[in-house]
This record gives C-alpha cells, structure tokens and sequence, in this order.
C-alpha cells in the first residue's frame, strides 16, 4: 500500500487561489479546497462564510522521502512569499501521513440493504439478500449521485407512507413530483401502482429514474419527463410529491389539480417548524389531511382530494 | 427532494483525469459517497478540456447523495494564458517570469467573480492580483504598445 503525505494550509478565502497555485506546483493530482460555510433555509442551502479561513489541502507520494521533503521546502517558501503580496493571513504548513486506502470501493461500507415499513427492502447490487416474505418487495438501487448511501429520513416517511396506503387499496396511476433517484415511481409500480409517471427539473434524476426502473424490471411502468407540475398527464391516484416546505406550499394548488377525485397526495420533505404552512397551504388547495408521520425533524403529510 | 446538506467542498483536478486517489478518495472518502460515480462524471463532463484544471464544487447531502457544478480554471490557469507563459516562478520576490496588464487582471476577476467568493470586484482583482505576484507575474498599469 502506498502513502501520501497530505500538505495543509489553512487560509483566507482572498489567497485559496494562491495557496492552491502554490500547492498545485508540487501536487499535480489536484487540490481540495474546504470553505468555511453556514447552512441556510433550514440545511437546504449553504452560503460560504467569506470571514472564516478554507482548509486547502494537496498531497504528493510519501514512499520517495526526498522527494516529498523537497516538495514541502518548494511549498513552505512559496508560502512564505505569499505573505509579502498583501493578502491576508493565512496560516501554517502542516503535514501529516496518510495511508492509502481503497477510496474506490471504502464507500461501499456505509450501504447496506435497508428494511423500511412491513415489506419493503432496499438493496444494493453488492449485497445478497435472501427474500422473506411473500409479498416483500424489493428495490435493486445503488448508490450514486441522486441516491445516496444513507436514506434521507424525508424519503423514508414518503416510503412509508406509500406502503401503508398500499395495504388499503389499489394504487392506480402515481404521480412522482422530483422523482430523483426514482425510487419513490419504483417502489409505487412494485406495490401494484398501474403506472408511475416521474417529473424532476434535473436531466440527471431523469437518466436515474428511468435507468433504475430499467434495473428492477420496471422500465414498462416507470415513464420520466423533465418538468414540474402542471404536467397534463393526469389525472392520477396517487401524487407523491417529496419536495420541500416552501414548493409545497408554492405547488399546493397544482399538486392538488392533478388527483382525481378523492385521490391521495403524499407531501414528505416537510422541516418540522414549517408543518403548519404546509397544512394551511394544502387546505386551501381543496385537500383534506389524513395522516402525519414524522421521523426527527421532518415530516410527511397524507392528505385526500375534494371529491 | 429536500436534503440537508452535509458538506461542500471544491476539488481542482486535471480535467478528464480525475482519479479516487488523494484529492478525491481523502476529501470524499470520510462522507461516504460513491467516489467512481464522482470520478467518472467529472472525467465525462470535462473529457473536453483535457490539459486544464477544472474545479468541481461538490454539495454532499446528509443521505450521503452529492451533486456537483463545475467552475471556472483556476486563476492561475487563467493568469499564465493571460501572461504567455507555463508555470509559475519558485522565486517570485527575484525573478519576474511574465507581465499581465491591469485590465486582463480585472477581466480575470471578473470572469471569476462569482466563484471567488469576493464581495466586489475591487477584492476579486486584489486575489487575482495577489495570484499573480505569487507566481512571478508582474501586474502593470497599462497595456504594452
């Protein structure tokens, strides 16, 4: 196994660009370059804190010492030239070994196959799973960038929810409102949805949600389309719609004008101190709320249809 | 669909060659996303571009999902095509190495406005202007005839 000896500085934002050049010299794999940031709208959006100093750090081959020695005496005095150019301070070299790790597969780790609700089971292409009950359903899904390795607690109460109203009766036509990864039209046709439509603004959750279906033998029921609602599909049954509070209550009317009547819209995406908004906004649009479920901070609305 | 967001973080990296060794494996490798989706999306995006350094700010949620958007070259990328010239000097306060005008300083600072961080264009030019001197590049006040 190799080694690597990571180079760190930590700097005001005025010189990364500088500090990167000066680390990029010696460390022409690239450089990573940590802000120091503040999330904002309840963590859905970051805003870099231009008053806080980034971490930036390079790496250059440990095994060859002289090598890697001559690399850190090229970068400590191109630093300390830096502080003659009037930016603004920033701080010592520091190194440290690292070892080299399987950085290619380490990831897998972190995923497992997931048990949700009474039958559902998330499975990654990694992992054997032996089938229990009859009428468990699985979802072939790995990991990437619209699903992540751990399942967000928003898309874990939509399941839920989905797999509950399941039990109570034929789903119909579903309606996926940000399908991303897909595994909400997924899951939908697996627990007898007639047809899962999916809309995303993201080209990419489109790619996902169709190669997904593809993967779990639901490319004839799964259809995806780039776009929001109205989408002039519909009507559908079923509208799962695992957005954020402020769309919700935005898309309110919309969402509730592509059920049929008395049809059923799953909201999930829901920070907890905003459920009252979201409540007020689907009631104006017409819809009567019928369950809540909520896992820490988030919370997931069911509601029915005028009919 | 509403995540929390977790980390963000900008990778400079050789267009088309990313790899999961360091940068990528140490700066991803502890929030446990799939780092060959990561690689083989920004080689694929930036497979166009080979011989630059295209930084990607990567977002990671807290479902250990990312997205990420790709930013413009590196200043000092910029400052050498600017400048003419390929690599930085390893003794700037001795030795010059290439000259920039003012002006291509604050066409740099204001093509990177938006990924610098900087408040105004006057600290987006000061960065720029701090890059260059850094390198060895002189900055001048006007354009040579």
């Amino acid at each position: 196994m190799g080694r690597w000896l990571e180079l760190t500085v930590e700097s005001d934002i005025e010189a990364v660009e500088a500090v990167c050049e000066i680390l990029a010299r010696v460390a022409p794999g690239g450089t990573s370059v940590e802000p120091g940031f503040e999330l904002v709208e309840d963590g859905l959006g970051a805003r870099i804190d231009t008053n806080r100093p980034a971490t930036i750090r390079a790496y250059v081959p440990a095994l060859d010492r002289a090598a890697a020695d001559h690399a850190v005496a090229i970068v400590s005095e191109a630093l300390g030239h830096l502080q003659a150019f009037n930016l603004r301070p920033i701080g010592e070299l520091r190194t440290t070994v690292v070892d080299e790790a399987d950085w290619a597969e380490a990831w897998k780790e972190h995923f497992h196959v997931l048990r949700l609700g009474r039958r559902l089971v998330i499975k990654p292409s990694w992992e054997r799973h032996q089938r229990g009950a009859d009428d468990e359903v699985v979802i072939d899904l790995d990991p990437g960038m619209a699903f992540g390795t751990g399942l967000h607690p928003t898309t874990r109460l939509c399941l839920e929810a989905l797999e509950a109203r399941a039990d109570r009766g034929p789903l119909g036509r579903a309606l996926d409102v940000g399908c991303g990864s897909g595994i909400l039209s997924i899951a939908a046709v697996k627990l007898g949805a007639t047809r899962a439509v999916g809309v995303d603004i993201d080209p990419i959750a489109i790619e996902a949600t169709l190669a997904n279906a593809r993967h779990n033998r639901a490319g004839k029921r799964v259809r995806a389309h780039e776009g929001s609602v109205p989408t002039d599909r519909g009507p559908f049954d079923l509208v799962l719609a695992n957005l954020i509070a402020g769309l919700l209550v935005e898309l309110a009317a919309p969402l509730a004008a592509e059920l049929v009547p008395g049809g059923t819209l799953i909201a999930s995406g829901i920070f907890i101190d905003r459920e009252p908004e979201v409540r007020a906004a689907l009631e104006s649009a017409g819809l009567r709320i019928t369950g809540r479920r909520h896992e820490t901070d988030w919370v997931a609305l069911e509601a029915i249809g005028p009919a | 669909m509403a995540k929390k967001i977790r980390i963000v973080l900008t990778l400079q990296l050789p267009a088309g060659k990313a790899t999961p060794a360091p940068p990528v494996g140490t700066a991803l490798g502890p929030h446990g996303i799939n780092i060959v989706e990561f690689t083989k999306s920004y080689n694929e995006k930036t497979a166009d571009k080979a011989g630059q350094v295209i930084p990607a700010q990567i977002t990671v949620y807290e479902d250990r999902s990312f997205t990420f958007v790709l930013k413009t070259p590196p200043a000092a990328d910029m400052l050498r095509k600017a400048a003419g010239i390929d690599k930085g000097s390893g003794t700037p306060k001795r030795e010059t190495i290439g000259r920039v005008t003012r002006a291509q300083v604050r066409d740099i600072a204001a093509i990177k406005m938006a990924d610098l961080s900087a408040n105004d264009i006057e600290a987006a030019a000061r960065m720029i202007e701090g890059t260059a001197r850094s390198m060895g590049i002189e900055v001048e006040a006007a354009a040579k005839g």
